[in-house]
């Protein structure tokens, strides 16, 4: 609580003007819009310029936000998401999508991410741990559905809760966690796929 | 399948607390159950294995570092102020003295001119007119020692005209004088030399010494005659006179 009513006030001075204001909420809130963004767009070009649309669109329309209306964060994250979905629209990403039930086809049996993952003899938490399977696991997330790569990004990675992230979201919790499920799934399933191929 | 009772526990209570099983809030016989159920049942266990092993991959990306020029970047974008924590702290450890100021007013005006005078093209003029410039004054007998010693007073300048305007004259009266010495010495020689060559002599030395590029006046003639024009003796190197015999006997 008190931390909301740190950045609540922080909000208050910037929207009155203060300068230093507006940097303390970009230095508290840069890493983690980065990350989100960086975890739904892929790269960090693209997140980069993301997360800076967002600083501006929020610099802009910071005096709009009404505290009473829920946490800031919230508030942040929905603007995050909401430009994510546009960029994903704008640049058509959908196209290389995976369905979830499709069959693995020969073009993913030459799928350069199995290539990189070296150690084929360790064991599946030990290849956790390394640079390659993080990658993996990365490139795996991009291919999962938006619908589902957001709803997994924003609980597991960024940890808010169900209720936050169906506000943000705006669907009912248990469409939240339906999403979550699937989304875990089939990156479990795209992830294995990719092992058993190198194994 | 959905209603199959499995070790106390029907598939969707298994489904309802799969989330508090996969988020680690169940504990005792619940959890107990629930993974008897997970073990036996052809549907859910498969379902439930895959969704933790996807949490668990998930949960296994680390937070990335955003790039180190991304809040300047924004502040940039935004406020346009790059950053009131360094300026802040520039500003309360150090307090530039007059001097400093003017040299940052220098710097910033010199700067610019500095970048477009150190260009290939420039650079290339300016080292040929420096040349010319040290050329033309080792030439005019002015040395880099002089000018250090010049004094710019009021009446070190006066001096200095003074003594320039001395020297100019002095300079102009020499070469007067040199000139005169030169023309009398020619007039001299001309009185003394014995007189007469030849007119036919002298045409020749005329002709040999032309340096002024223009054709010989019979060559004209030549060049701009046509076929048909007769052709008339003629001898430009004879005096007139011979004409002028002529025309009075036929008179």
């Amino acid at each position: 609580m008190e931390d909301a009513q740190i950045v609540n006030g922080l909000v208050r001075r910037c929207v009155a003007g203060d300068a230093v204001a507006w940097e303390e909420i970009v230095q508290r809130y840069h890493r983690r819009i980065f990350n989100i963004c960086y975890r739904f767009a892929g790269t960090s070009d693209d997140a980069q310029d993301l997360t800076q649309e967002v600083f501006i669109k929020m610099y802009r329309t910071l005096s709009s936000y009404d505290v009473e209306r829920g946490a800031f964060m919230t508030w942040v994250t929905t603007m995050t998401r909401n430009l994510l979905v546009d960029h994903f629209r704008k640049t058509k990403q959908d196209r290389v999508t995976d369905s979830i039930d499709a069959a693995p086809s020969e073009h993913e049996d030459a799928m350069p991410l199995s290539e990189r993952i070296q150690d084929q003899a360790a064991p599946p938490d030990a290849r956790v741990q390394s640079r390659e399977a993080k990658e993996a696991v990365h490139e795996a997330l991009q291919k999962l559905s938006p619908e589902l790569r957001e709803a997994v990004i924003l609980r597991d990675l960024q940890d808010m809760d169900y209720r936050e992230i169906a506000a943000v979201l705006k669907v009912p919790e248990g469409t939240v966690k339906s999403r979550i499920n699937r989304g875990r799934a089939e990156l479990a399933r795209l992830l294995q796929r990719i092992y058993k191929q190198v194994m | 399948m959905p209603g199959e009772t499995n070790n106390g526990m029907q598939c969707n209570e298994f489904e309802a607390l799969l989330f508090d099983a996969l988020d680690g809030l169940l504990s005792g016989a619940k959890q107990g159950r629930f993974r008897a159920h997970a073990r036996v049942c052809a549907k859910c266990g498969p379902m439930f294995a895959e969704v933790e092993a996807g949490q668990h991959w998930l949960k296994s990306l680390t937070e990335v570092e955003a790039p180190a020029n991304l809040v300047h970047n924004i502040l940039a974008a935004t406020s346009g102020i790059e950053s009131y924590r360094l300026q802040e702290a520039a500003t309360a450890t150090h307090k530039p003295s007059l001097g400093e100021r003017i040299r940052e007013w220098a710097d910033s005006l010199l700067t610019p001119v500095w970048s477009t005078v150190r260009q290939p093209r420039f650079a290339m003029s300016f080292g040929m007119a420096f040349f010319s410039l040290s050329v033309a004054l080792s030439v005019a007998g002015v040395k880099p020692s002089d000018l250090k010693q010049a004094d710019f007073s009021r009446n070190g300048l006066r001096r200095t005209y003074y003594t320039t305007t001395a020297r100019v004259v002095k300079y102009y009266e020499n070469i007067r004088l040199v000139y005169e010495i030169e023309s009398r010495v020619q007039e001299f020689k001309k009185a003394t030399t014995p007189a007469e060559p030849g007119p036919a002599k002298e045409r020749d030395k005329n002709r040999k010494n032309n340096s002024s590029g223009q054709p010989e006046p019979r060559q004209e003639r030549n060049y701009s005659r046509e076929e048909n024009q007769p052709v008339l003796a003629s001898n430009p190197e004879d005096p007139p006179a011979v004409s002028v015999t002529t025309i009075r006997r036929f008179a």
